[in-house]
C-alpha cells in the first residue's frame, strides 16, 4: 500500500478527437507525437470517439500488447466518461483504478475555440501531468458495504407519499417523515387540479389511507430530521418527534389505557378556549390551540400547539376515559438506520408582499393564488365561495396576475419560471367562470407556458370559456379607497396601448422557493444546492433524482419548481433509484480511503477531531496507540492526510508522491 | 430592401408604402451604442410592457418606451432616432425601478436622445431650453407670476440660484460651451429658420 509499486510503468496515451468537439481545436497529431516523447509512455494513440466501442477496444488491446501499467486518456471529463475508461483498462487486464483522465474538452477545447495554438499547448501540458500520475498509481479494490435494508423518505406530500409507497410495495420498510401533524402536503390545500380538473383532494386521500395502512411504511408526521450520520447503505438518522401533547390508540395501548388514545373525534377541539389562525387555511379560518388542519387529515390524530395552549385541562375532561391527552409530552428523539434516502422538501410561496407595487398585505382585494384555491375550495373557510376579503361580495371582475416574482432579475423576486402558475391561473379563470356567472376573468401575462400534455388544449378550452387573456406584465395595482377595488396598470403589448383595469379582486400567481427547512435538512444530509436555494440533483439530464451524496435522492418540488406529474414521476424515479442499493443488498465504494502509515503514525490522534466523518479513531495495535481509518465512513476529503504533522496518511488515489509527480510535470516539463 | 411603386399620388404612394422589416434596416452596432452611452443591457429586454405600465407619459401620448426598447434590439437606427415620441420622455424612472430584468429603460432613452442630437436631430424646445440655461442658469426662468407666489407665502421674490447670484452663470456658460451646447442649440435653431 504506502509504496510505490510500479518499477517500470509503462504508460499509453489515447487521445479522443470526440468528433470536432477536441479535434476542431486542437492539433490530435501534435499531441500524439508530443505524448510519445513523454518518459514512461510506450504508446500514443487516437481515435474520433474514444468512448465507443472501437475506441475502448483501443485500449484494451495496447494494455495486452504493450504490456501496460497505466492508461491515460485526454477526451473529456471523468463526471462523464471515467467509468468507461475504467471498464475498458479493467478488460485489458489492469486494474481499473490505474487509469487517468486528462480533460481536454470541457477545460480547455470548449474554452479555447479561438485559441487552436494555446489550447494545444495546454492539451500537452494536460497529458504529461497525466503520465506523471498514471506512472505513480497502484492497484485499488474497491470496498463493499451491506446496505441497510430500510429506507426514509423526508416529506410528506404528494412526492413523498409516493416515494414512499413505491419502496414500501418494492417490499422495503420504508420511515415517511413529515414536519407537519398530516401528511398531504401542498396537494391536499388544492381545490382542483389542471388540466383535467380532478378535485384535488379526491385523488390524494385514497394515497394518504395508502400509506397509512401500508404495512411497510411507518409513518412519522410532527417529526423533524435532527441529525444526520453515516453514509449510503448505513445512514443512522436521528429524528425529533416533537410533543403532540396527543397519543394514538397504540401509543395509549403500550401505556396500558385500554381502549384509549385519539380518535379525532374532536370533543377536545369543541371545550378548547384558545383561538388561533389555521395555518393550513393560510390564517383565513381559525383553530383551536388542540388541532387538525383539516377532516381529511391522516393520521386522524389531534395535536396541541404548546405555544398557544394555557393549559386549562378542559381537553383533558373531555376525552375522559379514552385518556389521549397529555399536556405533560416532550420532544422525543429516535434514532434510525436506513439504507437510502429520499428528500421531498416541497415548497413555499414567495413572499409577494416583497413587490410592494402590486400591494399584497396593503391592498384588502389582493390575494395569491394559494390563497385563492382555499377560497374556491368547498372545504374552505367560505365553503367554495369566493369572496373579496374586504367586504365579502362576490367579484364580478378577477385579474390574474402571471410571472409575479418569477421570472425576475431585480434580486427582490426569483429568476427562474415557477412553471405551473400558468396552468392553475387558467384553471381559476375556469373556476370562477363556473362558479360566478357573468365574472369576467382578466388574465395578465407575458407568455403562457402550457406545455404539458393535454395542456395546449386546457389553454384552447379556457379562452373558448371567455377568459380574457392581456398580454402584459402589471406595473402596479392601485386601490380605490372607498369602494377597495382595484386599478391593475399594465400595458396591453400587443395592442400597444396602456390599460387601466378596474377588478374587483386581484390574484397573484406568486412565484415558489425551497420551503423553510430546505437548507438546514439538505446540509444534514450533505446535499448541494443551486443558486437559486433548489436542491442539486448529480446531473440535470441524465442523473435528475440523485444527488452528489451517494444514497441519497430527490423527488419533487424541492429540486425546481414542478406540477404535480413531474413531481409523481421524478418520485417514482427516485423511489426506485432508492430501491436499487437496498435490493443488490451491498454498495461498493470508491477505493479513495485515508491510510494509516502504522509505522510513521506517533498516535497523537490530533486527525481524529479533524475528521468531518468522524472516520477515524485511535487504536492499540502491537503495545502502540496508532490512528485506525473505518474505510466505509472515509470520503477520501484528505483533510486528515493534509493535516498529519508526520505525515502519516496515505491518501489512497491521490498520494502525495502522485500529486507531486503532477505539480512536478506541470512546473518542471513542456516540450523538451 | 423595401419595395418602391411609382404612385403618381403621393398621398397614395405614403399610403401604400412597403413597411416590411428589411434585414438592412437593421444596424447591429445600434444596439452597442446604446447600451454603451446607456449603460443598461438593453438587449435583454424581453417585451413585458412593464416599462410603458409604469409610464406617466404613455396614457396621454403616443410614447410607448417598450418599443423603443424593441427597436434598440433590432437595430432599427433610423426608426428610433427619428420618432418625436423619443422626446417625450419625463425621466421619472418608474420604469427603472419596476423594470423584472433590472434594466434602466430610461437609460436608454437618454442614450438614443445623444445619438439622435449627435444627428442633429432634437425638437426646437429642448434647444431653446438650452439658450434659457444659457442666458439665466434655469430652463424654466423665474417669472412675475412666480414671484408674486413667492411673496405670497412669504419668501424672497427670488430664489437661491443663479437668479440670487448671477455671478455663478459663468460657470455654468463655461461647462455648456466646454461640450458646444450652446453653439449647437443656435446653430442647429438657425438652421431650422
Amino acid at each position: 500500500m504506502a509504496e510505490v509499486k510500479n518499477k517500470e510503468a509503462r504508460i499509453g496515451v489515447f487521445l479522443c478527437h470526440c468528433g470536432t468537439n477536441i479535434a476542431g481545436t486542437i492539433d490530435i497529431e501534435a499531441v500524439k507525437e508530443y505524448a510519445k516523447t513523454i518518459p514512461n509512455v510506450v504508446v500514443a494513440d487516437n481515435y474520433a470517439y474514444m468512448c465507443s466501442t472501437p475506441g475502448q477496444n483501443k485500449i484494451a488491446d495496447a494494455i495486452k500488447e504493450q504490456n501496460l501499467t497505466g492508461v491515460v486518456v485526454a477526451a473529456c471529463t471523468p463526471r462523464l466518461h471515467e467509468p468507461t475508461f475504467r471498464n475498458a483498462t479493467k478488460a485489458g487486464g489492469l486494474n481499473p483504478f490505474r487509469f487517468e483522465m486528462a480533460n481536454i474538452r470541457d477545460q480547455n477545447s470548449w474554452v479555447h475555440m479561438h485559441q487552436p495554438e494555446e489550447a494545444t499547448s495546454k492539451a500537452k501540458d494536460a497529458v504529461r501531468i497525466a503520465v506523471a500520475k498514471a506512472s505513480l498509481l497502484e492497484d485499488l479494490v474497491p470496498k463493499s458495504v451491506p446496505v441497510e435494508k430500510t429506507a426514509m423518505v423526508v416529506g410528506g406530500g404528494v412526492g413523498g407519499m409516493q416515494a414512499a409507497l413505491d419502496l414500501a410495495n418494492a417490499g422495503i420498510k420504508t420511515y415517511l417523515v413529515e414536519k407537519n401533524p398530516t401528511i398531504g402536503g401542498r396537494m391536499s390545500q388544492l381545490d382542483k387540479t389542471f388540466p383535467t380538473l380532478d378535485c384535488s383532494q379526491c385523488i390524494l386521500t385514497p394515497k394518504m389511507v395508502d400509506v397509512y395502512r401500508n404495512e411497510n411504511i411507518e409513518l412519522l408526521t410532527y417529526t423533524e430530521v435532527e441529525a444526520v450520520e453515516g453514509y449510503i447503505g448505513n445512514f443512522d438518522v436521528t429524528l425529533r418527534k416533537k410533543a403532540r401533547g396527543v397519543i394514538t390508540p397504540a401509543e395509549a395501548e403500550a401505556r396500558g389505557i385500554v381502549g384509549g388514545g385519539c380518535t379525532g373525534c374532536g370533543d377536545c377541539a369543541t371545550v378548547c378556549p384558545v383561538i388561533k389562525p389555521n395555518p393550513f387555511e393560510l390564517g383565513m379560518a381559525p383553530r383551536k390551540a388542540i388541532y387538525i388542519y383539516h377532516p381529511q387529515v391522516s393520521p386522524l390524530i389531534y395535536t396541541v400547539d404548546f405555544d398557544a395552549c394555557v393549559k386549562c385541562g378542559l381537553c383533558v375532561e373531555s376525552c375522559g376515559e379514552k385518556k389521549a391527552v397529555d399536556l405533560d409530552m416532550k420532544d422525543e428523539l429516535m434514532t434510525v438506520k436506513v439504507g437510502t434516502v429520499v428528500l421531498a422538501l416541497g415548497y413555499d410561496i414567495f413572499p409577494i408582499e416583497k413587490k410592494f407595487e402590486w400591494g399584497y398585505k396593503n391592498y384588502d382585494n389582493v390575494i395569491t393564488s394559494l390563497e385563492f384555491e382555499r377560497l374556491i375550495c368547498a372545504s374552505g373557510p367560505t365553503g367554495g365561495h369566493l369572496v373579496r376579503p374586504s367586504d365579502g361580495a362576490t367579484p364580478k371582475r378577477v385579474a390574474f396576475v402571471l410571472c409575479a416574482g418569477s421570472r425576475d432579475n431585480t434580486g427582490v423576486g426569483k429568476p427562474y419560471c415557477s412553471r405551473f402558475c400558468c396552468m392553475y391561473s387558467l384553471k381559476h379563470a375556469h373556476q370562477i367562470i363556473e362558479k360566478i356567472p357573468g365574472v369576467v376573468p382578466y388574465i395578465f401575462y407575458m407568455d403562457i407556458r402550457s406545455f404539458g400534455k393535454m395542456y395546449e388544449e386546457f389553454y384552447y378550452r379556457i379562452q373558448d370559456e371567455g377568459a380574457k387573456f392581456i398580454r402584459g406584465r402589471v406595473a402596479n395595482i392601485l386601490e380605490d379607497p372607498k369602494t377597495k377595488n382595484l386599478h391593475v396598470n399594465a400595458e396591453d403589448t400587443l395592442l400597444g396601448r396602456p390599460v387601466d383595469m378596474e377588478v374587483d379582486l386581484v390574484v397573484l400567481a406568486a412565484a415558489i422557493q425551497p420551503a423553510a427547512e430546505t437548507e438546514k435538512t439538505r446540509r444534514l444530509f450533505g446535499v448541494s444546492c443551486s443558486q437559486d436555494g433548489w436542491l442539486l440533483e448529480a446531473h440535470p439530464k441524465l442523473n435528475p433524482c440523485g444527488t452528489t451524496t451517494a444514497g441519497v435522492y430527490l423527488a419533487g418540488v424541492c429540486q425546481g419548481p414542478k406540477d404535480i406529474p413531474d413531481t409523481v414521476a421524478q418520485a417514482e424515479g427516485a423511489a426506485s433509484a432508492a430501491s436499487i442499493p437496498i435490493h443488490r443488498g451491498e454498495v461498493e465504494l470508491e477505493p479513495y480511503f485515508a491510510q494509516c502509515m502504522e509505522d510513521k503514525c506517533a498516535g497523537c490522534g490530533m486527525c481524529v477531531p479533524q475528521c468531518p466523518y468522524s472516520a477515524l479513531a485511535l487504536v492499540e495495535k502491537d503495545g502502540r496507540t496508532v490512528m485506525q481509518v473505518t474505510e466505509a465512513k472515509c470520503k477520501g476529503c484528505g483533510t486528515c492526510g493534509g493535516f498529519c504533522p508526520g505525515g502519516a496518511i496515505w491518501m489512497q488515489h491521490f498520494a502525495t508522491p502522485q500529486i507531486i509527480a503532477q505539480i512536478d510535470a506541470f512546473l518542471l516539463g513542456g516540450e523538451q | 430592401m423595401a419595395v418602391k411603386k411609382d404612385y403618381k399620388d403621393q398621398k397614395l404612394a405614403e399610403k401604400l408604402r412597403d413597411r416590411k422589416y428589411y434585414v438592412p434596416d437593421s444596424n447591429p452596432e445600434f444596439i452597442k451604442d446604446v447600451e454603451k452611452i446607456g449603460q443598461t443591457a438593453a438587449h435583454m429586454c424581453y417585451q413585458c410592457g412593464t416599462c410603458t405600465g409604469s409610464c406617466p407619459s404613455a396614457p396621454r401620448s403616443s410614447y410607448r418606451i417598450r418599443l423603443f426598447m424593441r427597436k434598440a434590439v433590432l437595430g432599427l437606427e433610423e426608426e428610433a432616432l427619428t420618432d418625436p415620441d423619443l422626446w417625450l420622455c419625463t425621466t421619472c424612472y418608474s420604469c427603472t425601478d419596476r423594470c423584472p430584468r433590472n434594466l434602466a429603460p430610461t437609460d436608454a432613452i437618454m442614450a438614443m436622445r445623444n445619438l439622435a442630437f449627435k444627428r442633429d436631430i432634437i425638437p426646437r424646445n429642448f434647444l431653446q431650453t438650452v439658450q434659457l440655461i444659457y442666458k439665466s442658469g434655469h430652463g424654466v426662468p423665474n417669472n412675475d407670476a412666480n414671484r408674486a407666489a413667492r411673496k405670497k407665502l412669504g419668501l424672497e421674490e427670488e430664489p437661491e440660484t443663479t437668479h440670487k447670484y448671477p455671478e455663478y452663470l459663468p460657470g455654468i456658460r463655461r461647462i455648456l460651451d466646454h461640450y458646444r451646447l450652446k453653439e449647437n442649440a443656435d446653430r442647429i435653431l438657425a438652421e431650422g429658420e
